[in-house]
């Protein structure tokens, strides 16, 4: 009897590393996406939840054979839950060089504000 | 060498870290390989390494190639603030991948792609494999 195996390696899914940095106007996200290209990236916002979904393409030369790999290519995916603070209708999105970087504004009520002291004697 | 400031701004990510390791064996072994992590294949022609290398550029990059090996070296800067959460590792790093077959150092060559370093380096003609014809009497 032959029974189908499935060793493929292509079927791992990845946690892409990721850093957040806060600023005064909002967050802005890095996330390491080697390999994948615009068209496999994939960002979605449901209900204040971030999903980040992308596809690394093989790197292979053609006609290549391995050696020695300690990458594949492979499915990343990572889900964010959204601060309150954040407003998803303004997220910008820009991947450069394998990077993924983010910009998650924060809302206007939510800004720090300075507040004007008046005086009167 | 690859300095890793997160696990000391950083202390209760690094213990989600250890656990998911534990339940997610293949994650936690590319954590601990080299960095960076590289493929080497080849054809008849040519030898390849890809590395993988986000966010780097090749200016940032220093590459020797010598015919016995390639060395990849590097710094990785990532943007100063306020990190909310940090994972990417950033800082020197050195690599060297060990090629075992005589290549042409002039003619080497290095691209960056989508955050993956690709060198072709042709071997040398004499080391490319030929067909010698077998004939049965």
């Amino acid at each position: 009897m032959i029974e189908e195996t499935r060793t493929n390696k292509d079927m791992d899914e990845i946690d892409p590393a990721t850093d957040i940095v806060e600023t005064e106007n909002g967050f802005f996200m890095y996330m390491d996406l080697p390999g994948v290209k615009k068209k496999d990236l994939n960002i979605d916002v449901e209900e204040n939840v971030l999903v980040i979904a992308a596809k690394a393409t093989k790197q292979a030369v053609d006609g290549e054979i391995f050696i020695q790999q300690e990458f594949g290519s492979g499915d990343y995916r990572r889900r964010f839950n959204l601060a309150v603070v954040v407003d998803p209708d303004n997220i910008r999105a820009n991947l450069k060089n394998g990077v993924l970087e983010l910009f998650l504004p924060r809302k206007n009520a939510t800004k720090p504000r300075k507040i004007k002291v008046s005086q009167s004697d | 060498m690859v300095i890793d400031f997160g696990s000391i701004s950083n202390l209760p990510y690094e213990f989600d870290k250890i656990f998911s390791g534990v339940f997610n064996p293949q994650q936690y072994k590319r954590r601990k390989i080299a960095y960076p992590p590289v493929n080497m294949g080849e054809d008849n022609a040519n030898i390849y390494v890809h590395a993988e290398m986000p966010g780097i550029d090749i200016d940032d990059l220093d590459i020797a190639i010598t015919p016995k090996d390639v060395v990849i070296k590097g710094e990785r800067k990532l943007p100063e603030g306020r990190y909310f959460r940090q994972e990417r590792i950033s800082g020197i790093f050195q690599r060297i991948v060990a090629i075992h077959t005589n290549i042409d150092v002039d003619k080497a060559s290095a691209t960056i792609k989508d955050g993956v370093l690709l060198m072709t380096l042709p071997k040398v003609s004499s080391t490319a494999p030929k067909k010698v014809a077998v004939e049965i009497e």
